[in-house]
């Protein structure tokens, strides 16, 4: 991978840079926010699918149309995840294949369909094609200060939807039966889940990559679930360890040369996570350790 | 040539038929010809059952006869083959602020970050509409719900944390919640221990004597004797319904739970009891 | 992106290609053989996560002067696929979480570790960081060893003793592993160590993953494991068979990709995948029973025979009441119509359209049919009346003289619940 050479200049903290960042926040933000509700659903590797089948988007976005601005590529990837869960749907609902197998083809196919067009791509060495690979695992340092507000924009988006439509996700996460015997469409509700959860994974492509941002959208939420027995909390926790691991994992990437983003911003998320699994008061183990050591009855 | 028609009762009168006597009440709830299968077994089979008055009504049978299964077909939960179920008359979606559903409680995750007022709660979205949150008013009915079933001291806590019959009567009181005018119980005692069974018991008469209708889909046949005022028969097929002395017969449970006849004799006695009391 | 095919110079380059080829099945029928079992195991998730999670072992090995594709290497890739799944469960009961959530968090997790030493240690080390998402299948041939005189890949060599081991413990356990993957809880009733039988198809995963981790990647190993085993299974019965058809495909669908690359300029991995993939399309929808095409042919034929029969019977029954049959209602009634008179069942008459012999006799027997099923439902299943017509409907165009005949016996002669007759047999 021969990322750009202005990576290898040290980082100056110019507006840009700090433009980066917030847009990066945005993101972590969100995707934690948007994370835990599909944890909440039980439904929490529901993205898998689609990011992996988001480079076809870009790829394709850019055969298409020629241009490689963010928002052209990141439509692509958006119709192309779309598309990679309907085809997961389908499989499901017109074959025999188990749910699994289902979405481990369209992982394994999306994927290689994307590295074969956008190998395609550089091997003709199209114009403007340098640099697309940088979505495979990420690189927030050709990020332009716009393009970080249009993902910022977008994620704000998504976290205000969340928090409009909290009360009715909440109900069918928890008892989707009662939900639908009230009347609730559960069918629909969940389909803005699964929209959210795409538009999420397409939006922290800059960030982590198609190969990993479904991690940004899956530890965050484990790790805040830990803290709290409350959904408010559960969510502002998530977005809270989502935003801190992104610009942990874009900071660290800035000052280390050669290394992509994505695998950074996942291994400050798994950080937090660890460290959560075991201090967290109650449900860490550390807690459960000493209430076993004191024979502590569990409260009734 | 003897047809069907001259020796079956005939069907449900139709509104057309009755309407000329004078006054016609339409039926409370009315299940016509339910027919649901699971991937091609049939799990109920042309099932007529009209509920035409407010009261305590028990959906008694084997396992896997299917009562849960009518509910959720009243309830549009499971498709149906054929038939249908009306309410007043009318198709569920336009009544449904007036029905209330208490579900099995397997079905919940009790590790999910919720209170037990949060529950209480869910049962007042119905009313609010889309985005709109709970406030004042819907919190002080989620109080009184609570107290109703004695849990207003734990309404702060996380459900995980609550005994079994408890927990029954967090859903019962979120069904209070939904200020409903029938009301369907999947199973509500299952797995309760006897108190709380007696607590939930007088929280669903209290509903009778407020007008209300209760349908209870329930297992122990000792305790339906003496709860129900009448009872519906159900394996597959409707067996009987009625008032319940009429109802569990020997005769009649002897068709629907072939071979238990010890359980029949003391059925028979509880029966006899209560017909003696009321 | 140096994983592209163009066509060489050298002299020789056959010999290259047949090599790459050559090893990249050998692979691929590796893992279509360890995925035959993943698939029907409902774990081809947890093979994607296998694939993805062996990378920090793989690179910790090499680091520690193991070569790539050597023991050294495969060792570490089985122990660390072993430690993905202890840790899953780890995370899975420390956080009270499901499945998913578990897998989700160890597997990206160990992945990324893995990217950033290889990356760190890109230097130290001959470890491409690009191979790790799409293979160096190109540059295989190149590297070679000398065996009894011969120059043979060295990635080939891996590859067959790799595909070699699977099979041999493939013939020795394949029962256990089929009696595991269809009843857990009654082969462990039954005493078969079903830990040791699951640890074992584990490690054969990481096995395959490492070997397919050279030709395609850590990503696109999922491909190979899991499409052609899906489109097996929706072509054949006997677990066996999809095994060997999976294996077929798998080897096919690679060479064909590996020249699509080649064709196409584009790289090996990623057509191989996307090959694959149109394997899998081609069993979905040309499968014979369960395809798309069989599937929709049936409820056509199904559909159109149901709107000839019922158009003869309601001429049937409007002659019978001494009426005239209303015209047809739609299109497709008007088109049924038309190839009633095709098939002779119609014919013209003076006035319009009648039943011929052959017409009359077939739409009396719909009728026979649909009126001996009311008559047996009355008197078994107690109806009230209005509940017998519309199954009766839906009968009527699926029994044959054998059953009408047996229930004829039943309810006897005596004619359907409405008072109409019942027509004789032809």
């Amino acid at each position: 991978m021969n990322p750009p050479a202005c990576l290898a200049a040290a980082p100056a903290l110019t507006h840009n840079t700090l433009v980066v960042a917030a847009g990066v926040a945005a993101v972590g933000c969100a995707a934690g926010v948007v994370g835990s509700l599909s944890l909440l659903r039980k439904r929490p590797l529901i993205g898998d699918a689609a990011a992996h089948t988001t480079l076809v988007g870009v790829a394709g976005a850019f055969l298409l149309t020629g241009r490689r601005d963010l928002p052209t590529l990141l439509t692509g990837a958006l119709v192309a995840a779309v598309a990679g869960l309907a085809a997961v749907v389908l499989v499901r609902r017109f074959t025999r294949t188990r749910d699994d197998a289902a979405t481990a083809i369209v992982i394994g196919v999306g994927f290689g369909l994307g590295i074969a067009l956008l190998s395609g791509i550089t091997a003709r060495g199209l114009p403007g094609s340098a640099g697309l690979e940088q979505f495979l695992l990420g690189h927030t340092a050709a990020l332009t200060a716009r393009d970080a507000v249009v993902l910022a924009v977008v994620s704000a988006a998504a976290v205000a939807v969340v928090l409009l439509g909290l009360k009715e996700a909440t109900l069918v996460a928890f008892d989707a039966a009662f939900a639908a015997a009230t009347g609730w469409p559960v069918g629909w509700i969940d389909q803005v889940l699964v929209t959210l959860v795409a538009v999420m994974v397409v939006v922290g492509l800059p960030a982590a990559g198609a190969v990993l941002v479904t991690a940004l959208v899956v530890i965050p939420p484990v790790a805040a679930r830990q803290w709290t027995d409350r959904v408010p909390t559960l969510l502002l926790l998530g977005g809270t360890f989502g935003l801190v691991a992104a610009v942990t994992g874009v900071a660290v990437s800035a000052v280390v040369p050669r290394m992509p983003t994505g695998p950074l911003v996942v291994l400050a998320a798994a950080a937090i996570c660890i460290v959560s699994l075991v201090i967290a008061p109650r449900r860490g183990w550390l807690a459960r350790r000493r209430r076993q050591i004191t024979l502590e009855p569990p409260r009734a | 040539m003897p047809t069907l028609q001259s020796r079956l009762p005939g069907p449900p009168p139709r509104e057309a038929d009755v309407a000329d006597a004078g006054k016609f009440v339409p039926p409370v709830v009315e299940f016509h010809d339910v027919t649901v299968a699971y991937g091609g077994r049939p799990v109920l089979w042309n099932v007529d059952l009209t509920i035409a008055e407010p009261c305590l009504f028990g959906i008694i049978g084997p396992n896997g006869a299917g009562k849960s299964t009518l509910l959720k077909s009243g309830l549009g939960l499971v498709p149906l083959v054929h038939g249908t179920a009306r309410f007043w008359g009318r198709p569920l979606a336009e009544v449904r602020g007036r029905v209330g559903y208490v579900p099995q409680r397997e079905t919940v995750d009790w590790d999910f970050p919720v209170s037990v007022m949060d529950v209480v709660l869910m049962g007042t979205y119905g009313r609010l509409g889309w985005f709109r949150r709970p406030g004042g008013r819907e919190r002080s009915l989620a109080r009184e719900c609570l107290d109703r079933v004695g849990l207003i001291d734990v309404a702060d806590r996380q459900i995980g944390r609550l005994s079994g019959g408890q927990q029954q009567r967090v859903f019962v009181a979120r069904a209070l919640a939904q200020e409903a005018d029938i009301y369907f119980l999947d199973e509500p005692m299952a797995g309760v221990d006897a108190r709380s069974q007696e607590q939930i018991f007088g929280v669903l008469a209290g509903l009778r004597s407020e007008g209300r209708l209760v349908v209870v889909v329930h297992h122990d046949l000792r305790t339906a004797a003496a709860w129900f005022d009448r009872v519906a028969l159900i394996d597959m097929r409707l067996v009987a319904t009625g008032p319940t002395a009429e109802v569990l017969t020997p005769a009649n449970l002897r068709r629907t739970y072939a071979g238990q006849v010890d359980l029949l004799e003391e059925i028979g006695q509880a029966v006899a009891a209560r017909g003696r009391t009321t | 992106m140096n994983a592209v095919l163009d066509g060489w110079s050298i002299d020789g380059a056959t010999v290259m290609h047949a090599w790459a080829i050559a090893t990249a099945a050998t692979v691929a029928a590796a893992c279509a053989l360890v995925g035959t079992l993943l698939v029907v195991r409902r774990m081809s998730l947890l093979g994607d996560a296998i694939g993805h999670a062996v990378l920090p072992g793989i690179a910790v090995a090499v680091l520690a002067g193991g070569r790539p594709g050597g023991p050294l290497v495969f060792a570490a890739a089985v122990a660390t696929g072993l430690l993905t799944v202890w840790l899953t469960r780890l995370v899975r009961s420390a956080g009270s979480l499901s499945d998913d959530a578990g897998t989700g968090v160890v597997f990206t997790t160990l992945f990324a570790l893995g990217v950033v030493i290889v990356t760190a240690a890109a230097s130290r080390v001959d470890l491409d960081p690009s191979c790790l998402l799409y293979g160096i299948l190109e540059l295989v041939p190149f590297d070679t060893v000398v065996i009894g005189g011969v120059e043979v890949p060295r990635g080939f060599v891996s590859a067959a003793v790799v595909l070699a081991t699977l099979i041999a413990a493939a013939i020795a356990t394949w029962k256990l592993q089929v009696f595991t993957a269809f009843d857990a809880d009654a082969a462990r009733a039954a005493g078969v160590p079903v830990a040791v039988v699951t640890g074992g198809l584990l490690a054969a995963t990481a096995l395959a993953t490492v070997a397919g981790f050279e030709v395609v990647g850590a990503v696109l190993v999922v491909a190979m494991l899991v499409a052609p085993a899906a489109a097996a299974e929706l072509l054949v019965r006997r677990l066996h068979h999809m095994a060997g058809l999976a294996i077929t495909l798998a080897v096919v669908g690679t060479c064909l990709g590996y020249l699509a690359a080649w064709r196409w300029n584009a790289s090996a991995a990623g057509m191989i995948a996307v090959v694959l993939g149109l394997e899998y399309v081609a069993a979905v929808v040309l499968a014979p029973d369960d395809g798309l095409v069989a599937r929709g042919l049936g409820r056509l034929r199904y559909a159109w025979r149901v709107l000839c029969e019922d158009r003869l019977a309601a001429v049937w029954r409007a002659e019978e009441k001494g009426t005239v049959a209303a015209a047809p209602a739609s299109f497709l009634q008007w088109l049924a119509v038309g190839w009633l008179r095709l098939t002779g069942r119609f014919v013209g008459r003076a006035g319009g359209l009648a039943m011929s012999v052959a017409g009359r006799r077939e739409a009396e027997m719909i009728v026979r049919s649909h009126r001996l099923w009311e008559a047996w439902l009355g008197r078994h299943a107690q109806l009230p009346l209005d509940h017998l017509h519309p199954p009766a409907e839906w009968v009527e165009h699926h029994l044959g003289a054998a059953m009408r005949q047996r229930i004829e016996a039943e309810v006897g002669a005596a004619g359907d619940p409405h008072g109409s007759e019942i027509p004789p047999e032809a």
